[in-house]
Order: structure tokens, then sequence, then C-alpha cells
């Protein structure tokens, strides 16, 4: 299956936040919103425009985190919360590095990008996702993430332009070209890493080798230890 | 036999040592996940049914008029059918597929519990903010009635109607003969009075509108043009106007360069200023004036559009001011090879400079100069070196720029529309519009593919289009509460050529208070009330011992604490609509709109409400015959003849029914047809540089510098910028009164005002700080009415003496339940006292930041 990624071209995103309000009635999350929850807002920052909304990791930490399995990253991109499963304990709130999972309790629910994927993204070929469609000034693309990765590098060498999201937490479905630091923008400094190659994973596989190198050399030393024993009653 | 088995002591331990490794022990399912099939997750299902799209026109969020569809369907978490979204229509050649957040914003306001759904009458005389006017509901017909029972008792010169000049609103004022004065002067007037005296020439046979001011020219085409100018034209309210920032990034993705002008460094500055000047509040005219120094003095101007649609050659006596004609009223210009002045249009070899010419005209004497000539005397010392130091924008910059703007023509442009630098912000902004208009026939860019596109080949009409009066409208008040009279270069507009022209809301106020002649204020909301004014305060006070106040409107807002009545409006998305595309007229082009629901509750529209009062005070002019038979009462169809004249379709319900309401001739772009269409002297039209108007009131007809009308003084040092966030406009409450944008306005500091962190530090205040600013009473020496508000420290604010408030907020109804919140900018903003006003400014406009304020910590 495809997967697919967001674009957001920071030079042309103005702060209108019409992405924000079509967010909120494509969702219906009028409520949560009220109460200052959002799947994704602009601030208009002194260096940018800092969209605050999932970015839907490769490697989501919520989804490693999550105690009941109920974030999972989907074959297409969009990392899914599920309400049925989720108990809102809040461990995708303190562990996402973005800081971006909300959690209502007015309205018991974790507040988080879907990527829309309602709109049958991976099954149509002409669904994007609703702040897409409405953002106007065509800031915001939607794409394979092969696709958008590519376009974001070409861009960002001709433009001169950082790119946010390709190696951050080891990658994401959410790809910004800023004119600006990222960092200085507003989106969080976190770590960076290439996909599959995260402290965490590799810390695990370095216990991994010591382990099978101790047990080989377990191994080796009684095989040699017994062999040694034959030889003497030999 | 004894079948019961005891438990063994060993057994016991067996069992519970199992039943407790299994209680401990984590499920062995524990980590297979919840699987959905593909497309099965409850977040991939959708949150809504969509039941049917209506066609819809948007016609408040802002002049863009954004052609789009109305989503209808049932809202899965409550079940209720209700219109939803919006749905962009690409086939618009405005939005182009696009709509913004105040237009989503509308869609919930329809929805609002505060809503107002009956008319209400007050009982408790005692009016002022705060006061609680003891409501009744009324039927609204019956109050109406009961409105008119009181009108009937008062003279033409004691009614005032605060309203827009709509076709129903102008036939309403001018068949009972009262004034009208409107908000619009506060952020068209000068663009609007401007592009009249030199480029639209009313009436003209295109611009004018149904829902939106006639006569602006913005028509800019963002996308195809070389080069622009922004005079302070990107505002935070631009940030959010679909309809032309979807053009402009495509401009840009294009490679159009743009030099920004501005003291506060916006968004849209970020992405897309190639060049940026934190340039000094008010002096945008001193760099305009040098650029127009520039090009005239290296002849960069395009001669061939100077020669054939403008008055570049024309001929001013140079003793009386005025323009010479021949015997049929035909421009002269001087030929240099007749060496006399001959009518405009035939002159081959047209003297744009030179002169003094001497010549006999009519028996008389006469010596005249080009108005060229003119312009290039009235700017000879505003070089780049005099403007930089007035502007703080460096001289070599104005000079290159001014030729690289000439060197793109005429595919470059100017945008300007309501509040820039050449908005009626500054008591010299009247002349930047001058100044503008004139670049763009410098530089040919007026009427032209790529630049200024105008209408053409379509037009709504007018009431008295279709429903023709039978007899002259009685005369107007000879002294109107907004001192129109006092300003005849615009008063002409208004009373003789366009009944639509904004009236002097910067000037109303002063006039209410001080005059104490009016007795009824009708106002036509929403927006249009007490936050739409600079001052209100004068307002307030005047409507303390008003008769009788009225507002029609959408909902109970801050004029309700003073109405004696509240009339209960449609939603402008529960009204029909037809519309013309004048934000993007490269094409003939007709969008229609149905209504998505049927008004809720006892609304009137204002049709009726205007119908009910004129068949009661005025009847010959509100039927067909002159009688006053209400069978014979005016139809008001402007729909069906507009759709007709282009063979869109017979009808309105055709049009929506057969053609999804949208007509468009996509035919090749005809450079400077319109001008010849509907300029001066047309059949052969031509644009104005010299206005005539200016000099017959002792102005001079040409621009030169002047200043603006306060400078800092003392603790007054802060000049005062006015923006508006882009999902709020004149505190309408369809926006401040919706919890999910207020927190919107929370996040991005927008209840804040804004000043430079140095500002700041210089001040001693921290992020947050409750800070009190004041209008220097030297300028508002009445009802001052400081404003209390958080600080917030933004380098977005590049200068260190301004300080930036967001218009748009600031309510105090009691009867919004999100709606009360923020300050309101138009308190510390002076009603302009008319003998100031005229030594100024001849069309009297509002100078909405030409205020110098002080700043202390509350």
């Amino acid at each position: 299956m495809k997967q697919y990624a967001i674009l957001l071209d920071s030079r042309f995103c103005t702060g209108c936040n019409s992405c924000f309000y079509k967010c909120v009635q494509e969702n219906r999350l009028h409520d949560v919103a009220a109460n200052g929850n959002t799947r994704t807002v602009v601030q208009i920052n002194d260096e940018g425009m800092y969209h605050q909304r999932c970015m839907h990791c490769l490697e989501p930490t919520c989804v490693d985190n999550c105690p009941k399995k109920a974030l999972t990253k989907s074959d297409y991109g969009p990392v899914l919360w599920d309400t049925n499963v989720c108990i809102r304990c809040g461990t995708c709130v303190q562990k996402c590095p973005f800081h971006v999972p909300m959690l209502d309790q007015e309205h018991n629910q974790i507040v988080k990008c879907s990527m829309c994927a309602h709109r049958e993204l991976g099954k149509d070929e002409q669904a994007i996702p609703a702040c897409v469609q409405v953002c106007p000034t065509g800031a915001l693309e939607f794409g394979e993430r092969a696709a958008m990765v590519a376009k974001a590098q070409q861009m960002a060498k001709a433009g001169g332009m950082h790119i946010y999201g390709l190696e951050e937490n080891g990658g994401t479905s959410m790809l910004i070209l800023s004119k600006a630091d990222p960092t200085a923008v507003g989106y969080p400094a976190v770590d960076k890493f290439k996909a599959g190659m995260s402290p965490v994973a590799m810390g695990g596989t370095a216990v991994g080798v010591v382990a099978v190198a101790a047990a080989a050399y377990a191994g080796l030393k009684k095989y040699s230890a017994r062999r040694t024993e034959i030889a003497k009653d030999e | 036999m004894n079948t019961h088995k005891k438990l063994s002591r060993r057994s016991f331990l067996k069992w519970t040592g199992i039943s407790t490794a299994i209680m401990v022990m984590d499920s062995p399912l524990r980590n297979f996940d919840v699987a959905y099939a593909f497309g099965e997750h409850p977040q991939e299902k959708p949150r809504y049914l969509v039941k049917k799209k209506v066609p819809q026109v948007c016609a408040r969020a802002c002049e863009c008029d954004c052609h789009y569809d109305i989503v209808v369907g049932v809202d899965q978490v409550t079940g209720l059918e209700r219109a939803l979204t919006i749905e962009g229509r690409p086939e618009d050649p405005v939005a182009r597929g696009k709509y913004c957040i105040k237009a989503m914003g509308f869609v919930d306001g329809m929805y609002n519990p505060d809503r107002l759904l009956v008319a209400l009458k007050r009982t408790n005389p005692k009016r002022g903010e705060g006061e609680d006017p003891g409501w009744i509901t009324v039927k609204t017909e019956d109050a109406v009635n009961e409105i008119i029972a009181k009108m009937k008792t008062y003279s033409r010169d004691e009614m005032l109607f605060a309203c827009p000049g709509d076709p129903y609103t102008n036939r309403l004022c001018r068949s009972l003969g009262v004034s009208r004065s409107d908000q619009r002067t506060e952020c068209f007037g000068t663009h609007y009075y401007l592009n009249s005296l030199m480029i639209t020439n009313p009436p003209n046979k295109y611009y004018s509108s149904t829902y939106t001011v006639t006569h602006s020219l913005w028509g800019f085409d963002y996308s195809q043009t070389k080069y622009m100018l922004w005079f302070g034209f990107d505002s935070f309210s631009k940030t959010a106007k679909a309809g032309i920032l979807n053009h402009i990034v495509e401009g840009k993705r294009n490679g159009t360069k743009i030099v920004f002008f501005n003291p506060v460094r916006t968004p849209l500055t970020d992405g897309m200023a190639d060049e940026y000047y934190a340039i000094k509040p008010g002096t945008d005219l001193a760099v305009a004036l040098a650029m127009i120094k520039v090009i005239i003095d290296n002849k960069l101007y395009q001669t061939d559009f100077l020669r054939d649609y403008s008055d570049a050659g024309v001929l001013i006596d140079v003793a009386t001011k005025k323009r010479l004609t021949d015997a049929q009223g035909t421009w002269l210009a001087w030929s240099n090879t007749e060496k006399k002045a001959v009518p405009v249009n035939t002159v081959k070899d047209m003297a744009f400079d030179g002169g003094p010419f001497t010549f006999d005209h009519n028996g008389q004497q006469i010596t005249a100069k080009p108005v060229l000539q003119l312009l290039q005397e009235n700017v000879k010392d505003c070089t780049p070196e005099w403007a930089q130091q007035v502007s703080e924008v460096p001289a070599a910059d104005i000079d290159r720029i001014a030729r690289e703007f000439a060197q793109a023509a005429p595919t470059v442009c100017i945008p300007n529309l309501k509040r820039d630098a050449a908005g009626p912000n500054y008591s010299n902004s009247w002349r930047l519009m001058q100044s503008i208009n004139i670049l763009h026939m410098l530089t040919g860019s007026l009427d032209h593919d790529g630049a200024v596109l105008f209408l053409s080949g379509v037009k709504i009409p007018w009431l008295e289009d279709v429903d023709p009066i039978v007899k002259p409208y009685p005369e107007l008040p000879a002294s109107p509460a907004d001192y129109r009279d006092q300003f005849p270069v615009t008063d002409n507009i208004y009373k003789n050529k366009d009944f639509s022209a904004p009236g002097h809301y910067g000037m109303v106020g002063h006039g209410l208070y001080h005059k104490k002649n009016i007795k009824m204020l009708f106002f036509r909301g929403p927006h249009r009330g007490l936050f739409a004014l600079i001052q209100p305060q004068m307002t307030e006070a005047a409507m303390m011992d008003m008769d009788l106040v009225v507002d029609w409107n959408l909902y109970p807002d801050d004029n309700a604490y003073w109405c004696d009545y509240v009339l209960p409006a449609p939603h402008q998305y529960e009204e029909s609509k037809l519309d013309i595309r004048q934000y993007y007229p490269k094409w003939p082009c007709l969008v229609g709109g149905d209504p998505v629901q049927k008004p809720p509750g006892d609304v009137i529209g204002w049709g009726k409400v205007a119908n009910m009062i004129g068949m009661a005070l005025a009847p010959e002019y509100w039927t067909t015959d002159g009688s006053s038979d209400p069978a014979k009462l005016i139809k008001g169809n402007m729909y069906d003849p507009a759709l007709k004249a282009v063979g869109a379709a017979e009808t309105k319900a055709e049009f929506m029914k057969d053609k999804d309401g949208f007509w468009i001739d996509k035919k090749p772009y005809e450079n400077y047809k319109t001008i010849r269409e509907i300029g001066y002297g047309r059949p052969d039209g031509r644009v104005k540089m010299y206005v005539d108007e200016f000099a017959e009131v002792g102005f001079d007809g040409l621009p030169t510098f002047q200043p603006r009308w306060t400078s800092p003084e003392g603790e007054y040092e802060f000049s005062l910028l006015i923006t508006r966030s882009g999902w709020h406009m004149h505190a309408d409450p369809n926006f401040i009164d919706n919890p999910v944008l207020n927190k919107l306005s929370e996040k991005n500091r927008v209840d804040c005002v804004w000043i430079s962190p140095n500002a700041g530090k210089k001040l001693n205040l921290q992020n947050g700080d409750e800070v009190i600013l004041e209008t220097n009473p030297k300028h508002m020496p009445e009802l001052p009415r400081p404003v209390k508000s958080k600080v917030f420290m933004s380098s977005r604010i590049t200068r260190d003496d301004c300080v930036m408030l967001f218009h748009g907020i600031g309510h105090r109804s009691k009867w919004l339940k999100h709606g009360v919140w923020g300050y309101r900018d138009g308190d510390l903003i002076p009603q302009k006292d008319p003998a100031i006003c005229k030594q100024h400014d001849p069309t009297g406009m509002g100078w909405v930041e030409d205020v110098y304020v002080r700043i202390k910590k509350a």
C-alpha cells in the first residue's frame, strides 16, 4: 500500500487558520476546539507559522508507548487513535516528542489529527485531507510520501530552505519546508535519526548482540569444557 | 455414600497458586491488537453524511464574494441535518475552489444560540451600557408598524439611516428624503471617491453591484502581473482573503516581484516579500511622489497610454486652474506641430510637457500647461533623498524601485482596497490614492491584462432600473448629521451620481453629538453599528436622548443597549443572491446563490422592512404606477434582467436549476476597452490625473505632499496601527461570539496590543502585562475612553514608535454568551470635527490611524 504524507511549504502559509476551522467542521470538533484542544492549528509566531499538529511519525513514539495499543500506525501513513480501546491514560500526551496529542477531559477524548483517514485515503486516489483541500494558497500538499520527500528536497535545495520531518523522530508523514530554522519558528527540537535507526531500537539491538555473543561464548566454553572432560576420560 | 469431596490442604494450595499465577500474569492475548479491516477503524468513518450542496455567494465576509457550495448533511454526533461546512467551486474565477475561515464561521453562525429570532422592544426607558432594557418580544411586523407610526411624527431632517447603500436602502432614503450614512467611509472611502473622480466617472454601465461597494477597482491580476508595490496592503486581514490569496500565490510562484512598505511584518511579508521596508506610518505618500518624479523626469512613462487614454496632455488654465474644453466640452491639448490647442482625441503630436502655452480661447487670452507638466512641477522637490528623510525608506531603493516598476509596465500594479495606507487612515491618504492612480496611469496598467482589471460586459441593475420612479425624489436634508453638505466634492457624487457613495461615518458621531437634531437613528446591521464607528462614545452619548433607535440585526449586539427595537434579520446564507466578479473581472461572469434554509423564527428581510416603511410613508415611490395601491407594489426583480441581458437564463430560478448558478464568457480581455466605455468623455473615455473637483474647493488638482494630521508629542509617541485577524470583522458576532474562534484568538494573541520588543523594554513591560492606551487629548478633547489590554511584544512590529491593535473585537453586549471580550480600537480614534477635516481632506474621510497614543502600565 502507498504511504502518504502532507508537505507544508511555509512560505505560502499566511496563518489564516482556514485549515484549523475546516478540520473542526470536517471532524465535528466544535466542543473540544472550544476548550482549546485542536487537531491542527497555526500559531503566528515572530519567526514564522508554527503548525501544531500530528507529525504522523514513521515510528510513532505514541504507538510504541500506548499501553492498550489504542494508537496504531496505518500502512498508508496516518497514526490513528481508537476511541473504543483507549483508556485515556494520557501516556501519548506525555510521550509525544512533538507535544501534539491533547486529552480533552470534558469530552473524554484524545484530540489528534487522523489525516482525514475517513476520506478514504489509500482507497480513493483523489482523496485529500480537508486541511489540504481548504488551504487558500496551496501551501499544503498531499501525496505519496516518497514523492513529497523528493519534492521537498528539490525545493529546499533550490530555495535554501530547511526540511523538518525527514529525520525528526525517525521521519514523519508531515513534512515542513521553512526558510527559517523550524525550531526557531516553534517546532520542537527532537532527536533526529533515520527510520529503523532509533536510539531505543539500536539500544535493543546492542543488547541482543551482546546476549547472542555471551550465549555463543558460554556455549563454546561449555563445548570446550566438555571436550576437555571427554579427553580426560579417554 | 458420602460423595462430598473435601479439599485437601495440598489441593487448596495448588489451585490457589495456579489462580494467583493466572491473575498476576498478563493475558497471553494481551498483545494482540484490535484488528480492523481497511476502512473500518473508527477514525476511518465519516462524521457526517452529505445530503445536498447549495450554491451560495459570500456577501459579508469581505468583498471577494467567493462563490461556493454550502454542504448540508446529517451530523453523526447529533443526528441533526444542518449546514455543516463549505466546498469550493473551482469554476469561480475569483475563489477558484477556495474559501476562507470567515465563510466557514458564517456556517456555524446560522445556529448560534444567541441569534435573534424575534423582535425585541424596550420597556425600560433608561438607556446605556449595562442597563437592562426590559425587553419584551413582539411580533416583528407589529414592531415595524409601531416604528412606522413613530416615524410619521418626524421630519426628514430628524431621521438618519446608518445603512450601506444597497438598492432597498437607497430607495427608502430617497423616497423619504432622509440621509444615509454608513461605515464604509472608514474602510473604502478614499479608494471609492478617488476612483470615482479619476477613473470610473459614475454613473456608468458596469460599476454598480448589488452586494459590494460600487466604483472600487478591486480587480488586480495578481497571478499574471510582473511587479507589485504594496503600500500597507498586507494587513493581517488580508492573510485570510481566499479570493485574492489564491491569485497572489500563483503570481508569486510565477515570479512576480512584490515590494512591501509597512511598519508591520505580516505573515504575507515572511513568505512573499522580495523587498520589505519598515516605512514610517503615514509617509507612503512621500515614496509615491518620489516614484512619480523618477518616472516623469526620466520619461519612463507609457506615452501611448497617456496620449490615448488619459488627460496627461490636457491643458489646464494656470490662472483659473480649470480644464480647457471646446464648445462641445471636449478636453483640449496642445499640438506641437500645429502650435495650437486642439481636441484631445484628434491631436497626434500631443505636448505632455513644456509651456506655458499662451493662446486665444473663446476670445480670451489664456495661459495653460499640460497636466503632466503641472504634475512634474508639483513633484519637483520630491526627490528620493527627500522621500528618505520623510519615510525612512532609502533613497537609492526608491529610485531603483521606481525604475523597475516602470520597466515592467504595463503588467504592474499597486493593489489597494480597504484599510491599506491609501484607505482612510491618514489625513493624506486621499493624496496617496490619487498618486497610486497616477502611477497606474504612467505605467498604462489600468484596464490591462496582467495589471488592473476592469469590469465589462455584465451588470446587475439597480432597483430604479427595473422599477423606475414615477416622479422625482424629494430633496435630501440640507444639513445632514454627517456633514456631507460641507464636503461638496463627495456630496455631489452622493446626491447626483451614486447614492451608494460611502457616508461620512468618521464625522457622523460628531454630528449626532453636537447637532442634536436627529430623533430617529436606524441601523441596518449586522456590523454597521457602534463597533464599526470610530469614537463610538459620541454616538452612544447622542443616543441617550434620542427618541427612537432601531437596529435590524442578526444579534442583539452593543447597539441594543440604546435601541428601542431590535428587529431580527436573516443570515446571509438564508438569502437569494446574484453577483458579478468584481474582485477578478477578467471575464464577464455571473454567479448565483440559493437560500440554504428558510429564515427561522419571526425574521424579516430588509426588502420587506423597506417595503413596509416605504408604502406607509411614501407609497408613490413604492408602486409601479405611483399610487398607494398595495397590489401595485414594485417587484424589485433585479436578477432576471441581468441574466437575460447576457443570455445566461430567462430567470434566476432557471439559472440556479439549469446552470447551477454559474455563467461565464471566457473571451480574451480587451485592454483599455472599459476605459473608453466608462471614462471621462465617453464614448472615447479617458482617465483623469487632474481632479478638477479638488481645484474647485481650493486644493491642488494634482498631488502634493502633505504631512499627516497628528505628530508625536511627549508621551503620546506611539503611532496607532489598526489591523484585523483573518477570522474577524467589525466585531461581527458570527465570529466574536464563536468560542472556537475565541480560542484561536487567544492562541494568536489577538486579544493583546502589540508593540516592538524594544518599545516594551523601554516601557519596562513583560508579555501579558496590562497596559492602558490613551489618545492625545489635544486631538480627542471630548469623551475620551482609554483602552485597557494585555500587551504582547513582537518583532513583527518593526518600528519602536508604533502600537498595533486588532479591530473586530471588544464587544460589550451581555446577550452574547461568548462575545464579551477584548478591547475596542475605535474608542481611541477621534470622530472628526468637520472644520478640521476640511482643512486637510476634501473627501472628509475618517483618518482612522492618524492617532498617537500613550502606553502606560495599568
